[in-house]
């Protein structure tokens, strides 16, 4: 488009507009790469009008001002602008003028095309479809950015045919809108034209008929010959061009299964024809046929495959005996076995025809022949044990195979000389069998395999290959990841050898599924994993190996590699105390499969390593008790005398005879000394208490002390009634019992305390008087009857109305034994006591016994048998004697305290 | 002897001014060999009556019992075989482009008798293939020894007669048609056969033979003895 930007020049009414100049060239088409110079021509009414002149022209490119060092003022009215290497395809270049100094005015504009001129057409050559007119196609060269045109010329010596125009979104072949004719040899040529030039290819003079690709043969047809079976005839019809010129041919030909095509030798091909004879063909098979034609110089193009056509060949007698082989079958009836003969369908390359029926013939050692004919591919039949000879053939329309022999053994037959080296391997996506044959001359090898699984039964396929065979691949449907067992069977004239088998896959993958692992003992630093071999269905290959992983929640893992014979394994340096997780993966050569993880804690303590603790700890403490124990039991008498002290026997106690030279006693804890004179069996001791706030009489004080002194210093032999605590607290008082003598009485007395409520010398004691006695007597049956309690206050209060309540306060927590006495012995002594005393001691006995209980009560009959019995044993005696002994060793105490002498039978009051 | 060489003077001339007179466009065969094979390819296939007799017949409406037989060539229209034999090469090169110029024009007349667009193709496609045939006796003419040398008179006329007087009945126009084409193609199967025989004769007489590569204009072919001795010596018969 060119742009033309004009300025008015004349504002007259009615006039057109004039441009106020002009620019050469008007319109430019510049090669790239060259410089370009344009010139603006102003007019003189223009130049008058506006008062400007050439050296007013500025020039502008795409609306940009051009440096005016590319300006050159040619003369007044024109100015020129200069561009070196123009690079831009397209350039908006106007032609302006500055008016008044100030006013910018357009006077002429022009667009600038810039483009390459063409290169010379290359390669060009031409093709004459037969049928339709020439074509013709070459490289049009470089882009060169302007409109190009492409012009086919062609003409023979003679004549010019007109000039063929490429369209022009094609430019690059065009066809002649002739026929062409043959054996006229034309000259051609290409010319490319644009704006910046025109150019031509090399001329190229030819025969059309040299560019001829003919139409394809048509009607192909397919037909056989009976009497050979290794032909099939091809018949064709020829394009029209043959009567122009002569062919030659390509055929080819293929099985209807297969996909590459073999080809008729070409020199075989080489002349035209109609019809071809294709010869060694197999039998009984369908061919798939196709035709091309070429000129047959050479010279032109091959024609495009002809239509498809198949044909069959005719049938031959099979070209080999079919596989053969047998089974037996475990047959009820005795004497016979159940053979079922197999055998395989020929394949179509050695059927040669269509297999209408088997023979199968059976001869028995030394029996006539037996034919049989099956149309399956399997037989079953009851044969002896007998050794037998069976043959097969297989017939089609034309005759029968060769036959296949196969002998049967007899039933004790032992087979033997097995194939060795027997080798099984994938390869090229097949599974592959070698072995090495026996020494022997072997028949025939029948391979037998089938898919070992789990699930399934072994369900057998087979295959024979001839006796020289020594290495085949099993052709039948494998599947991959699946273990086949394979057994290869050499069959000799005389019967099969023995079978040899072998597993393989035909691909191994990773297994389907990992092993369960799983603790069969777990220590504190080791731990014994166990698992179950993975089932051969989820293998899916052979299990080279297993690896252990095993970790603890913050540990790393760690792996152990197993062998694949193993199914157990121990994890040794294992953390006492510890969550370990584990977890195992089989591997095949392809690849493993991890089991599900498994936890498992470590435990604290070794087995029997508790044991080996506790045990001795107990045996320990049962060996300190049984020492205790016997300890105690040798010491049991001195342990008795610590706790169980004995009481006398207030009823079996006398008063000792006091002797005035009895020797003051020095030595208080001298057994020997008491027991001596074997006149005493126990010492009672009389212990003298204030009953009350009353002072005592003052000699009665001194002994008293003197007594307590001596009772202070011999503590731990001391005892007050019943032996308790309660006779060793801080309370005042006198105890004449001795535990070693207490030891001596074999007897088992008990302990006593006679009570005397009497004052000395008449006078009414002051306070609260008891004293003990060691006595076999058992405790009286009071303690148990609280009635008769009743009796016995009575027979207190016939003693005095002394205050006792602190006494029994003391003895609140004793228990001893009670006496045996019977309460009816009791009852009739304490009938004596007054009335009045009596209610007395009942209202005490009523307030401690509320406090005390039967505790109390107990040491409230003590006290009363002390006071009411009159007859005593011989060793009640004997204490008596020893409290005598006692009492004699303060001398300076008679007035208060005087010694008791104990009769025997006897008891004497003081 | 002095009008035998005026006789070479005009053939050369006539042969001049037809062959060289025409404007230098594309090249020639220049290998006579393969000229003279090209020349009987044609001749060969344009005999074959399914190039314009069938056709013809089939167009016109004489393709019924009892036409047919008066379908005959007209005797005298085209050169027969035998003087076709006695002409020389340039003579029978001369004769047989102007007949095929006298089968054109004939054809342009029967042209206008066809209605049908794929038969006027494949009247079309014929006169392309006679205007090619001349095409290569021109070249053929190129090669020639001594196309200028000969002084023997060649005819001037065309071997066909010249176009016929117009016939009114147009039955009897398109017999006439239909003879004359028969006429053409027994003519061509002529024509293939005299080429052949050039063939022939020159590989019986190799050292007669034209060399390899001549160039137009520069290097001619020798013809043999024999071909000068059949070359014609006076009017075609009739």
């Amino acid at each position: 488009m060119l742009l033309k930007m004009i300025l008015k020049c004349k504002n007259t009414p009615g006039e057109l507009l004039e441009p106020c100049g002009h620019i050469k060239p008007e319109s430019p088409v510049v090669q790239l790469g060259s410089n370009f110079t344009a010139v603006c021509v102003l007019k003189e009414k223009c130049m008058d009008y506006f008062h400007v002149n050439a050296n007013y022209i500025f020039w502008k490119t795409n609306h940009v001002t051009v440096p005016k060092e590319q300006y050159t003022v040619i003369n007044r009215t024109a100015s020129s602008v200069t561009f070196t290497d123009i690079s831009l395809l397209n350039i908006q270049l106007t032609c302006n003028i500055r008016t008044f100094g100030q006013i910018d005015q357009n006077v002429y504009g022009i667009r600038i095309i810039s483009g390459l001129p063409p290169e010379k057409p290359k390669n060009l050559s031409c093709i004459v479809n037969e049928g339709k007119k020439m074509m013709c196609q070459w490289d049009p060269g470089r882009e060169t950015y302007l409109e190009t045109n492409f012009t086919l010329k062609s003409e023979w010596a003679t004549e010019k045919f007109a000039d063929c125009k490429t369209k022009r979104d094609i430019p690059t072949s065009c066809t002649v809108d002739y026929s062409p004719v043959y054996f006229v040899n034309i000259e051609v040529w290409v010319e490319a034209e644009n704006a910046l030039g025109k150019v031509t290819s090399d001329h190229i003079n030819f025969d059309p008929v040299d560019k001829v690709k003919p139409n394809p043969p048509h009607n192909l047809s397919v037909s056989n010959s009976e009497e050979l079976s290794s032909i099939l005839k091809l018949t064709w019809i020829n394009s029209s061009i043959q009567s122009f010129i002569r062919l030659k041919y390509n055929i080819q030909y293929r099985t209807r299964d297969a996909s590459i095509w073999s080809q008729i030798p070409p020199e075989d091909t080489a002349s035209s024809r109609t019809s071809f004879t294709v010869q060694d063909l197999k039998p009984f098979t369908e061919y798939v046929f196709r035709v091309r034609c070429m000129k047959e110089d050479g010279k032109g193009f091959w024609s495009d495959w002809s239509e498809e056509a198949s044909g069959i060949t005719y049938e031959d007698r099979p070209s080999k005996a079919p596989s053969f082989w047998y089974k037996i079958e475990p047959s009820h009836t005795h004497g016979y076995r159940s053979v079922q003969l197999i055998w395989k369908t020929l394949p179509p390359f050695e059927a040669n025809g269509k297999i209408l029926d088997y023979e199968v013939t059976l001869i028995r050692w030394k029996s006539r022949l037996q034919n049989y004919t099956v149309n399956d591919t399997k037989w079953t039949v009851n044969l002896t044990n007998d050794r037998y000879i069976a043959t097969l053939t297989a017939r089609n329309l034309v005759g029968k195979s060769d036959a296949a022999v196969l002998t049967i053994p007899a039933y004790n037959f032992q087979a033997t000389r097995p194939v060795t080296d027997l080798k099984a391997f994938p390869k090229d996506n097949m599974l592959w069998v070698e072995w090495t044959a026996p020494n022997e001359s072997v028949n025939k090898y029948i391979l037998e395999w089938c898919v070992l699984s789990d699930k399934s039964p072994c369900i057998p396929d087979w295959q024979q290959e001839d006796g020289t065979v020594h290495r085949t691949f099993l052709r039948g449907n494998l599947a991959e990841s699946k273990c086949y067992l394979i057994t290869v069977t050499p069959v000799y004239t005389d019967g099969p050898g023995s079978p040899e088998s072998i597993k393989a896959y035909l691909k191994q993958a990773p297994p389907s599924k990992g092993p369960t692992v799983r603790t069969k003992k777990v220590g504190k630093n080791e731990a014994v994993l166990e698992w179950d071999q993975l089932p051969v269905d989820v293998q899916n290959g052979f299990i080279r190996n297993y690896t252990i992983f095993y970790r603890t929640i913050i540990g790393n893992e760690t792996a152990v590699n197993v062998d694949s014979s193993h199914t157990e394994y121990t994890l040794s340096s294992l953390t006492s105390d510890t969550l370990y997780m584990v977890r195992m993966a089989a591997y095949t050569d392809e690849g493993g499969k991890d089991g599900p993880e498994f936890t498992f804690t470590t435990p604290k303590f070794a087995q029997g390593e508790i044991e080996a603790i506790v045990v001795p700890v107990c045996l320990a403490f049962l060996l300190t008790t049984l020492l205790g124990v016997l300890f105690c039991f040798n010491k049991r008498d001195l342990i008795k005398k610590h706790i169980w002290p004995n009481v006398p026997d207030p009823s079996k106690s006398h008063i000792a005879q006091w002797s005035p030279h009895t020797p003051p006693r020095h030595n208080f804890n001298s057994k020997d000394q008491i027991y001596s004179d074997g006149n005493f069996t126990d010492v009672s001791v009389v212990e003298i208490e204030a009953a009350n706030d009353k002072k005592p009489f003052p000699e009665d004080l001194k002994s008293l002390d003197l007594f307590k002194k001596e009772k202070i210093s011999t503590e731990g032999h001391s005892s007050g009634i019943g032996g308790s605590s309660c006779m060793s607290s801080s309370r005042p008082s006198i105890s004449s019992s001795d535990e070693n003598e207490s030891a001596q009485n074999t007897s088992g007395t008990v302990q006593y305390s006679t009570v005397v409520h009497s004052g000395y010398r008449h006078q009414v004691p002051s306070v609260q008087v008891f004293s003990r006695s060691e006595s076999t007597q058992p405790l009286l049956d009071s303690e148990e009857r609280p009635e008769d309690l009743q009796l016995v206050d009575n027979t207190d209060s016939s003693v005095g109305n002394l205050p006792r309540q602190q006494y029994f306060k003391q003895n609140c927590s004793q228990r001893e034994t009670s006496p045996d006495i019977s309460h009816f012995e009791r009852s009739k002594q304490v009938s004596s006591v007054n009335e009045e005393d009596f209610v007395r001691l009942k209202q005490q006995i009523s307030d401690i016994s509320q406090s005390c209980g039967s505790g109390q009560m107990k040491m409230f009959q003590e006290i009363s048998v002390a006071d009411a019995f009159g007859l005593h044993t011989e060793g009640q005696v004997e204490r008596f004697e020893t409290v005598g002994t006692e009492a004699a060793v303060d001398e300076g105490m008679s007035k208060s305290y005087l010694p008791q002498t104990v009769r025997r039978g006897g008891y004497m009051p003081q | 002897m002095r009008a035998q060489l005026m006789r070479r003077t005009l053939l050369s001339l006539v042969l001049g001014l037809l062959f060289l007179s025409t404007p230098a466009m594309g090249s020639c065969l220049d290998n006579y060999q393969e000229l003279l094979g090209q020349l009987q390819k044609q001749a060969d296939f344009m005999q074959h009556t399914s190039m314009l007799l069938d056709p013809y017949i089939s167009i016109q409406g004489l393709d019924k019992d009892g036409l047919k037989e008066h379908c005959q060539e007209r005797p005298g229209v085209f050169p027969s075989k035998d003087v076709l034999q006695r002409l020389s090469r340039q003579e029978f090169l001369q004769i047989l482009n102007t007949t095929l110029g006298h089968v054109l024009h004939r054809l342009r007349t029967l042209q206008k008798d066809i209605l049908k667009a794929q038969d006027l193709e494949k009247l079309n496609i014929a006169k392309l293939n006679i205007r090619g045939f001349k095409n290569n006796i021109h070249c053929m003419a190129q090669l020639l020894p001594g196309s200028l040398e000969k002084t023997e008179p060649t005819p001037t006329g065309p071997g066909a007669s010249p176009s016929p007087t117009p016939i009114s009945d147009a039955f009897q126009r398109r017999l006439e048609g239909c003879r004359f084409l028969h006429g053409y193609h027994r003519f061509m199967h002529s024509v293939g056969q005299v080429f052949r025989e050039w063939g022939q004769s020159l590989s019986r007489s190799r050292r007669h033979s034209p060399r390899r590569g001549l160039r137009k204009g520069k290097h001619r072919t020798h013809l043999s003895s024999r071909n000068k001795r059949l070359m014609p010596r006076g009017w075609l018969p009739r």
